[in-house]
């Protein structure tokens, strides 16, 4: 290249020849496009025009050329031919114009590159595209804008109304307003979103309005879907994809949620009555539409937890409005709540996408009426007896294997609502003892399957004193084969009677009461042979008999036949005195057994005045009374060669009730200390919530409870007020 | 003295002769107190390093003649012939003001040393200047702090020896006892509602916190929060006036006077 200065004037013919040619080619005039030569003497051109010194340099000059150049352009060709256009034919004239002037920039950006390259730089000043799109900007732009931005939006509202657009059409439209940004939305969000979301939410406003009045909920939400589906569609088509959450969000304000309320409650055909009929896909419509709006799921989770605690309560009271026998009736109360249950859990699960409102809102319901059971007792209780119900012999051998597991899963489920736990466990205690002591258990695995299911539920507290029960047995049946054994190599020491002896650890099984009852020769011998045996095993260990819980099969020899009779320990020590004795009166066998007034009558009446009549009473009434006299009925017979003699137990419900309340206290005390103890200083309120919250895994405190205990540890001096706010407990260490 | 007016030289003299102390003391407390007498008093009796003005041996004469002959304590008799004395009702509330001052462990009994720290703290030596006292110790009762403070102390002195809480006879006596130095309208309800509910010893803490609830809540209940720290004992009584219609819609329609 020859570094020789060129005239301003010879240059700038050359390049403005070449700047003619451009348009003519723009017009779709013949003419030949540029070779590559002629373009490289046009770059040249305006290389030796700007590569020099001063006053050689006409950098300046040739820059505003080219900003000249192109308003020329613009105001002689582009925008005339805009003038007098609407609508559509605005729209399409304006991209063919836009799509003209980039050509015509891209070109004459190519002459004058190496004005970008340095000249620009150094001047600080807009490079020569940027100097493009502000000239269409300022002659094109500004004056087409707001026509333009209608244009689109019509084009939209028709396409909503079902017809179709030239989407390809509008997505150029719209890219010119985001190039008119230079690199920033404003554009696009400012002249032409504004709008467009002002109007989509006015045209979704009417919509909805007549919509709200005619259809039903169903219909209304099958057209939410369409109608939020068709505006994604538009953000994909021809939208940018940065309005599609302001969109969204527009229509689901019109649509759902301006409306919440009415749609909710319509009365035959909102929540309540979905719910109702069972209507699934229409409830799972309803969470996929409200789950994205913030707290758009409320009311729903409200409704749905207010329809639960309906249906369960009305449940309850006509179970209990019912007049079945007293144990049927609750035990159909549990089956019906556990479908309850399980019908509503569907729900959550498959409707409401295990949402944690839903199931929050089904455990609030669920505790509202399970804690109520309209009768003398309470649903701890009521569920510890539906367990034992299933559990034991005889109870459901009807069932099979799956169908118990899935009741006893849904029965320790159940647990979860019902506030008195502890008492649960109490109750579910006593009578586990009571299987598992008179063999009436009916099968050993589901034993241990709800033990470890009330494991995982309520933790392993719980559960561990159940477990010791289990495990007792489990080792008592290993320590009989080893009594065996002993007796065995020491046959002198036989008592002569088959002795089984269980043993059971004291924490872990219930209380029961000691008893000092006299007994037999021949098993006060059976006691002492095992008492030997036992400390062969270990001296460290003391062993209390509790007689009340065993049995004894006995040899009734009647004048008919012999037949076994399978009794209590306690029933067969009152029968064994009539071997020495033919006759005797209440108070000897008062004295003979060392009995109490309360445990002899209940003893003496299932022997005399029950089904079983092995004894005969003077004079025969149906009670017992402490002047009556008994003799051995050698006339009794039975078809039965064996028949079991039940003793009916005592109720022990209210003692059950009371330990659980001393436990509680005990319980509440030690949560107060605990609490104290770590935080020193502390507000009542807070006090009172923190202990609920540590109590709350096993039974719901009684704020009263708590109250009383905090003023018993005020007055043990654990705890004081503090003198300036009697609010607030510190702790006296 | 010259600089004082009338009216205050007369307070300072008064001050003098009433509590045998220095005209510079006098001065002090009553410009302490913005010569209020009352006040000045106050100030004068809370000086722990101020000596008493008393004199020791007459204090002594005064304890023997009502020490029991067989131990060295005032005994009930002693008490008695006390009150006969300054010619009180035993049973009056100024005793336990007196009792009060010196500190006394438990009623009915004076150990010598609580009798001379009390006279002394009254700047007694003689029956005459206890006489004079005695309005003093009236006016105590007045002051909202010394109340609270006598009110407290009353629980520790009326309980018997080695027991936590207060028997209720005794308790319902002294409430009545001190509820009608500060008038309280519920209190025959109180008593009342524990002798019908309650039936058991009084806590300190219950005791304490009654005061509280008598002097910040309205005798129509209508400030009282049930979900607050109020003792169990005191949210029964509030309950039990509810459901006797004492209160209705909180106001107080309590039809039996006094």
């Amino acid at each position: 290249m020859e570094s020789k200065t060129i005239d301003f004037e010879r240059g700038w013919d050359h390049v403005y020849k070449g700047i003619k040619q451009l348009r003519r080619i723009l017009e779709g005039l013949p003419e030949p496009l540029f070779t590559s030569g002629e373009y490289v003497m046009l770059y040249s051109t305006v290389y030796n025009m700007c590569a020099r010194n001063p006053p050689h340099n006409y950098s300046q000059q040739l820059y505003d050329k080219y900003r000249e150049v192109l308003e020329e352009y613009i105001t002689s060709t582009l925008s005339p031919s805009l003038r007098g256009k609407r609508d559509e034919f605005l729209l399409r004239e304006l991209v063919k114009i836009w799509v003209n002037h980039k050509v015509m920039v891209r070109w004459l950006s190519r002459f004058f590159n190496y004005l970008d390259r340095y000249f620009v730089d150094y001047r600080s000043l807009p490079a020569l595209n940027e100097v493009g799109m502000t000239c269409f900007t300022d002659l094109v732009y500004r004056e087409v804008q707001t026509n333009i931005k209608d244009a689109a939006i019509v084009l939209i509202g028709k396409e909503r109304e079902g017809d179709r657009i030239d989407c390809s059409l509008l997505k150029n439209v719209l890219d010119i307003f985001v190039a008119v940004g230079m690199g920033s939305m404003e554009r696009y969000e400012d002249d032409f979103e504004a709008d467009m979301l002002r109007d989509t939410g006015a045209y979704y406003s009417r919509k909805a309005s007549s919509w709200i009045e005619e259809d039903s909920c169903p219909e209304y939400m099958l057209k939410c879907e369409e109608c939020l589906k068709k505006e994604r569609d538009r953000v994909f088509h021809y939208l940018r994809s940065s309005s599609e959450v302001k969109l969204i969000e527009k229509v689901q304000h019109e649509l759902l949620v301006t409306y919440i309320d009415r749609l909710l409650e319509k009365e035959h055909s909102g929540c309540r009555a979905l719910l109702r009929d069972d209507k699934a896909d229409d409830l799972s419509r309803m969470y996929r539409l409200y789950c994205k709006i913030p707290r758009g799921l409320d009311p729903v989770a409200d409704i749905f937890k207010q329809h639960v605690t309906a249906e369960g309560t009305a449940l309850v009271q006509a179970i209990g409005a019912a007049s079945n026998a007293p144990g049927v009736q609750e035990h159909v109360l549990l089956r019906k709540i556990i479908e309850l249950h399980c019908k509503y859990m569907a729900y959550v699960t498959d409707c409401f996408q295990n949402h944690n409102l839903f199931c929050n809102a089904l455990k609030d319901a669920f505790k509202v009426f399970c804690n109520n059971t309209g009768t003398d007792s309470s649903s701890a209780e009521l569920l510890a007896t539906f367990c034992d119900d299933i559990l034991k012999k005889g109870g459901s051998e009807k069932l099979s294997d799956e169908a118990i597991e899935e009741t006893l899963e849904n029965a320790v489920k159940l647990l979860a609502y019902i506030n008195d736990r502890d008492l649960f466990a109490e109750f579910y205690r006593k009578k586990l003892a009571r299987r598992l002591l008179f063999d009436r258990s009916a099968n050993d695995d589901h034993e241990r399957s709800v033990l470890s299911k009330l494991k995982q539920q309520c933790g392993e507290q719980f559960t561990s004193k159940m477990e010791g029960m289990v495990t007792d047995i489990t080792l008592s049946r290993e320590n009989h084969a080893a009594f065996e054994d002993y007796l065995r190599s020491n046959s002198a020491a036989h008592p002569g009677i088959d002795l089984t002896v269980t043993i059971l650890t004291t924490g872990f099984w219930p209380s029961y009461k000691p008893c000092n009852l006299n007994l037999p020769t021949e098993m006060i011998k059976c006691v002492e042979v095992f008492k030997g045996f036992y400390e062969t095993k270990t001296k460290h260990k003391k062993l209390t008999w509790i007689y009340s819980l065993g049995t004894c099969n006995l040899s009734g020899m009647f004048d008919q036949k012999t037949i076994e009779l399978v009794v209590s320990t306690h029933q067969a020590a009152v029968l064994m005195l009539f071997n020495t004795s033919d006759r005797l009166s209440y108070s000897e066998i008062m004295d003979q057994l060392n009995s109490t007034h309360e445990d002899l009558v209940r003893l003496l009446h299932s022997l005399s005045c029950a089904k079983y009549k092995i004894l005969s009473k003077q004079p025969d009434t149906k009670t017992i009374s402490r002047s009556d006299y008994f003799e051995f009925n050698s006339k009794f017979t039975n078809k039965l060669r064996r028949i079991k003699i039940p003793l009916p137990p005592v109720d022990e419900k209210k003692k059950i009730v009371e330990d659980v309340d001393k436990d509680r206290r005990y319980a509440i005390d030690a949560a107060i200390v605990r609490v104290m103890k770590t935080r020193k200083v502390l507000g009542y309120q807070q006090l009172v919530s923190e202990c609920v919250e540590q109590l709350s895994q096993t039974f719901k405190p009684d704020i009263k409870a708590i109250k009383k205990q905090i003023e018993d540890l005020i007055t043990r001096e654990f705890l004081e007020r503090d003198e300036e706010n009697p609010n607030t407990f510190k702790y006296l260490a | 003295m010259h600089k004082l007016g009338r009216g205050h030289r007369d307070k300072v003299q008064q001050f003098m002769t009433i509590t045998g102390a220095s005209e510079k003391i006098a001065l002090q407390a009553l410009k302490a107190s913005d010569w209020h007498l009352e006040g000045a008093f106050d100030f004068f009796y809370s000086q722990p390093h101020i000596k008493s003005y008393t004199d020791t041996t007459r204090l002594e004469e005064l304890y023997n003649r009502y020490k029991d002959p067989y131990t060295d304590m005032i005994l009930v008799d002693g008490i008695t012939l006390l009150c006969n004395d300054l010619q009180v009702d035993p049973q009056d509330i100024i005793m336990l003001v007196v009792s009060w001052h010196m500190k006394a462990s438990t009623m009915c009994e004076y150990s010598k040393e609580e009798f001379f720290i009390g006279l002394q703290a009254l700047g007694i030596d003689s029956l005459e200047k206890f006489r004079e006292r005695i309005p003093f110790m009236r006016s105590e009762l007045k002051d909202e702090q010394k109340f609270h403070e006598i009110y407290n102390f009353a629980f520790g002195w009326a309980k018997e020896k080695g027991q936590k809480s207060l028997a209720l006879d005794t308790a319902i006596g002294m409430w009545q006892l001190l509820f009608a130095e500060k008038q309280w309208p519920l209190v025959d309800h109180w008593c009342q509602f524990l002798q019908a509910r309650h039936n058991k010893a009084i806590s300190r803490d219950t005791w304490s916190q009654l005061l509280e609830f008598a002097r910040t809540i309205d005798p129509a209940l209508s400030n009282y929060d049930a979900e607050g720290a109020w003792p169990y004992l005191i949210d029964e009584f509030v309950e039990y006036m509810n459901e006797n219609g004492i209160i209705q819609n909180g106001q107080f329609s309590d039809r039996s006077q006094k």
